[in-house]
């Protein structure tokens, strides 16, 4: 008979939170959070290339924390979902909370049923229009989902820099000051992040139809007043 | 449709078309033959610093469908894509072209370049006129940013991808509208005399070509013309195009209907 030990589900569900929690751990923070006209998205990020937000639809965007590959096929999955449903139906029927829904589903399931649990919180954004709000669906690593109504912060240091990112949150503020406060609150007091490891992306109506953009790091420098 | 996941060694990669055949999004054709009708003019030109393309804007099937088709699209911001042929399947292309380069400049955070634009159509082409008898041939022009450049892409109903320097034409109405051109052409065009060039070949294949249609002077639709370059893909505002072809329509009804003389 083959050697074969009991493991309680608490135990496996604890088990399982503990490495994901982890991985996650290990890489830096994003903030997330709806200013006058858009929604923005901050990433502390050293690398230019390997980026942590993408535009995935005209009025939706991706950012995802912990292990690259892991978030980075998500987020392919995202675009396709997106692409290919705009393509079967029409492009304002493209829902930024039915795909957060899928999310929550595969890394719920990958949480429960997987080899090992997926590293990765992610953050599905929405520009709102007419018939539909502007929204931050943040999904955690074992797939719950959660609807933000102002900001949101993914990433191991979450509640830390959520509770110094609320303390500056007054009305919603102008693009300059809601960058200011989420650079403030991903810092901390006793830190400065370089602008160059900045990863700064806004969605927000220029007229046309992809609201997506990412900003130059003079642009930040701009806005940030530095 | 769930989420498309795929694992590394079959992912179909940033090609929507590819992604969308494997999803079940399109279906391959079916049929065989070629209908070889394809009742329209476009042309482009190039010009020092860019790309002009004027479409008329008839749809003819056994009598006139409709005056105010739009058959040249941005395809992105300094790409245009003109159809003709089958409408459906034309539309489909447009959209299939368009919804492909902004999947893998989402996909990859990088642009296509605009050959690799001009590639991608071939095989698209390809799939729809080898498998259906509803023929599509389009033309791509578009201005090429790592170049500095306008150019021309034509293509042949098998998806062969040539590259003009000059101008190219797409149509029913192409015998007429490239004699115009082949006669008025210059490797030195500036942009007001490509503007005027184009205006007058698709007048001409208007003239002549039952199924392409000129200017309109009873609704007051006329053809219509884009540019491209650096600042990327323009419509010409209807004021402006409609003054164009009244003066062409002048000189015309002051020389009683010959061209002659008009050219240069």
């Amino acid at each position: 008979m083959s050697n074969y030990f009991y493991v309680s589900p608490e135990q496996l569900i604890k088990d399982r939170a503990e490495f994901a929690q982890k991985g996650i751990a290990r890489g830096r923070s994003i903030v997330a959070a709806i200013y006058d006209v858009g929604v923005l998205m901050v990433a502390e990020n050293p690398s230019a290339s390997l980026n942590k937000i993408s535009e995935i639809y005209d009025r939706i965007a991706f950012a995802g924390v912990g292990k690259y590959n892991e978030f980075d096929r998500l987020r392919e999955a995202g675009i396709r979902w997106a692409d290919g449903t705009g393509f079967t139906y029409s492009r304002e029927d493209v829902d930024a909370r039915a795909l957060a829904n899928y999310y929550a589903q595969h890394i719920g399931d990958m949480f429960t049923e997987g080899q090992k649990p997926l590293e990765v919180e992610v953050l599905v954004a929405q520009l709102g229009t007419a018939i539909r709000p502007t929204k931050l669906f943040r999904i955690a690593y074992e797939g719950t989902i959660s609807d933000e109504p102002r900001f949101a912060v993914l990433g191991g240091d979450a509640e830390t820099i959520k509770g110094r990112f609320s303390a500056s949150e007054a009305d919603l503020e102008p693009l300059d000051v809601t960058l200011r406060n989420a650079v403030a609150a991903l810092a901390g007091a006793d830190r400065t992040i370089d602008v160059a490891d900045l990863e700064v992306c806004v969605l927000q109506d220029t007229g046309g139809r992809r609201t997506f953009s990412r900003l130059t790091d003079e642009r930040v420098a701009a806005l940030l007043g530095t | 449709m769930g989420l498309p996941l795929f694992n590394a060694s079959d992912d179909p990669g940033p090609s929507f078309l590819h992604f969308a055949l494997r999803a079940g999004l399109v279906e391959n054709p079916i049929g065989s033959g070629v209908e070889g009708r394809h009742a329209t003019t476009v042309i482009a030109v190039r010009y020092v610093g860019g790309v002009v393309m004027v479409g008329d804007r008839q749809a003819t099937s056994n009598y006139i469908a409709s005056r105010d088709v739009r058959k040249i699209e941005a395809a992105d911001r300094f790409t245009a894509l003109a159809i003709s042929g089958s409408a459906a399947r034309g539309m489909e292309f447009i959209r299939m072209a368009q919804l492909s380069f902004e999947h893998y400049e989402k996909m990859t955070d990088t642009s296509l370049s605009l050959e690799g634009k001009a590639n991608y159509l071939s095989p698209i082409i390809q799939r729809n006129n080898l498998g259906s008898p509803l023929m599509v041939i389009p033309l791509l022009a578009g201005w090429d940013p790592s170049h500095r450049d306008g150019r021309i892409f034509e293509y042949d109903g098998a998806g062969g991808c040539y590259e003009r320097r000059d101008f190219a034409t797409i149509g029913s109405g192409t015998p007429f509208a490239e004699s115009a051109l082949r006669l008025g052409f210059r490797a030195d065009l500036d942009r007001e005399s490509a503007l005027e060039l184009g205006a007058l070949a698709i007048y001409e294949a208007g003239d002549n070509d039952p199924s392409t249609g000129g200017p309109d002077f009873v609704r007051n639709l006329f053809p219509m013309i884009i540019t491209l370059d650096e600042n990327g893909f323009t419509e010409l505002p209807a004021e402006e195009v409609e003054a164009r072809f009244v003066a062409i329509n002048e000189r015309r009804t002051q020389s009683q209907g010959i061209a002659g003389g008009s050219l240069r």
